[in-house]
């Protein structure tokens, strides 16, 4: 269960895609999700499945490692694919009974929502897994840096997105230490009926909590102790690049943009 | 020879197998614990301890090999793995946070509820256990989150030793407590193991302490057994541990180093008090140099 969380996870590598700079990456990331949804064809969202793959292979993270960060969004996919299906209608109708019609329009809705989620989820895990959380939060505190003009402390935010990301694997180490005390105990948290795998958590939540808020009292003394005061005149340890490698990544996304654009208008929207 | 209560044959982990995490925590761990025993498990931290005592009760399920309690292969019936849990009671390292209820005796019965005995078998056995960590009963109603750390810690050993295992592993009792709080911990374990006759098995640093209570010792390394066997046995290979990162005591090394320089001492001193008794013997010219 709780090993299929990858959010925030950090799949170690020295490929192209790691290598490259966090704001880049993110510019990339957030375009290609826009794409994935400009997409009207099957020629154009080819062509971006495409370019995903291509960043796949370039950064040599294993393709299970993508299936596995899949798993817990499975029933969404399926739940928007079972809607689409029935309320989209238009197209030739393929079947009809009573109040049910299908239509092909639907179906093709349907699909291409499917492959979205799915290239929305995989895209993502490409950023996270090639980017460690700290320079990913960096990058973000970098690009929104024009927000401080609007008395935003963008800083602030990224610290707090820092250390949420930061102790994701703590809580999970913590959760699965805790759940193993009381399995160790006779604790039964894999059947019964809802309610009753409700109360199961109890034993589990209340120690979490306890030690959570623990953490975070120790965490600020610590932060104080290191003079921590928030942003101001805080300078980097590793300063970030945005190099040729980064200017021709991003400018050829931009390219892509036009090239789904021409696609769509060339070959005919089908949805 | 007595009862053979666990056993492992070739027992193999591998964590996070197929990514670039990948390591073997343990491996071809094949060990025979007798009943009654009181086994220290001795090793650098990440030798593999706490991996190799959580297959004991099943929390982790082996790459490779058996586990055998009380001669049953445990994960021979998969539904039975609650029922190896109440046999093996395990206690993990600093078990006080895993305490949730709100009063101790609510907390420290629900290992005996979850076994699903009756309400008065239960109450026995928290009344029992409080007082075998040395409590007394005016304990039961307090919240186990206002007592001390030391306090909350037996507490939560408690916990464990109610629900009455034949089979008690501790991992790191003692850790973060101060000298006093460790004896006392220790202390209570042996008085448990001599009232109840069940195993016990402790993970443990200090090498002291191990000497002190243990009958017999598992040193591991790297994630294999490097030895087993009685006191007097394992430390008589003080070179082979100190390479491995491991102290023997202090008093231990004192005796070693004067055997090296030629007096006639014994080496299997363990601590101060022995040692004082061997020394004064020599002193007393009670036995001549060689």
């Amino acid at each position: 269960m709780i090993k299929d969380i990858t959010i925030g996870q950090y799949f170690p590598g020295n490929s192209f895609v790691h290598k490259l700079d966090p704001r880049a990456k993110l510019i990339i990331t957030v375009l290609f999700m826009v794409l994935i949804f400009m997409c009207k064809n099957f020629y154009s969202l080819a062509f971006m499945l495409v370019l995903l793959a291509a960043a796949i292979a370039v950064s040599k993270v294993p393709f299970k490692m993508f299936f596995k960060s899949l798993k817990p969004i499975v029933p969404i996919v399926i739940f928007t694919t079972i809607l689409n299906i029935f309320y989209v209608t238009g197209g030739t109708v393929l079947f009809s009974w009573r109040f049910i019609t299908i239509s092909t329009k639907g179906i093709f809705t349907a699909l291409f929502m499917a492959v979205r989620i799915v290239a929305l989820i995989i895209s993502s895990s490409l950023l996270t897994y090639t980017t460690t959380p700290t320079m990913l939060t960096d990058g973000l505190e970098r690009l929104l840096s024009p927000l401080n003009k609007l008395h935003i402390q963008v800083h602030t935010l990224a610290m707090i997105m820092t250390l949420a990301l930061r102790f994701i694997p703590t809580l999970i180490e913590e959760v699965d230490k805790i759940m193993n005390a009381q399995k160790a105990r006779g604790a039964d948290l894999e059947s019964g009926n809802i309610l009753q795998r409700a109360k199961a958590l109890v034993p589990i939540l209340v120690p979490l909590f306890v030690s959570s808020i623990r953490r975070a009292y120790e965490l600020a003394f610590a932060m104080e102790c290191r003079c921590y005061s928030g942003g101001e005149g805080r300078t980097r340890m590793k300063k970030m690049k945005f190099g040729l490698n980064e200017s021709v990544t991003v400018l050829l996304s931009v390219v892509s943009i036009a090239a789904v654009v021409l696609i769509n208008n060339l070959f005919g929207k089908i949805i | 020879m007595n009862e053979i209560v666990l056993k492992t044959e070739k027992l193999a982990y591998v964590y996070s197998d197929g990514t670039p995490f990948r390591r073997v925590a343990i491996d071809d761990v094949s060990i025979e614990i007798e009943k009654g025993e009181l086994v220290g498990i001795i090793g650098h931290t990440g030798s593999g301890k706490s991996t190799l005592i959580q297959h004991f009760n099943g929390l982790l399920k082996q790459t490779e090999g058996t586990v055998y309690v009380k001669g049953k292969d445990i994960w021979a019936n998969k539904s039975d793995i609650r029922q190896v849990r109440f046999t093996v009671g395990l206690c993990f390292q600093y078990p006080e946070y895993q305490l949730f209820e709100e009063t101790v005796a609510k907390d420290i019965a629900f290992g005996p509820v979850n076994m699903g005995l009756g309400k008065e078998e239960v109450d026995r056995r928290v009344r029992q256990a409080i007082s075998f960590v040395g409590l007394d009963s005016s304990y039961l109603d307090k919240s186990p989150f206002d007592l001390s750390g030391g306090e909350k810690r037996r507490v939560a050993i408690a916990g464990v030793m109610a629900m009455e295992p034949e089979i008690l592993v501790l991992d790191e009792p003692c850790a973060g407590l101060d000298p006093k709080g460790r004896d006392t911990i220790l202390e209570l374990i042996k008085q448990y193991r001599e009232k109840t006759g069940s195993t016990v098995i402790i993970i443990s640093h200090s090498m002291e302490d191990v000497a002190k209570l243990a009958t017999k010792v598992l040193v591991m390394n790297k994630g294999r057994v490097v030895a087993y066997g009685n006191v007097d046995e394992v430390y008589s290979r003080h070179n082979e541990l100190v390479e491995m990162g491991l102290n023997i005591p202090q008093i231990t090394s004192l005796f070693v180093r004067l055997k090296e320089k030629g007096y006639n001492v014994r080496t299997n001193i363990y601590s101060v008090e022995e040692g004082r008794k061997e020394l004064l013997s020599i002193l007393k010219g009670g036995r001549e140099n060689d």
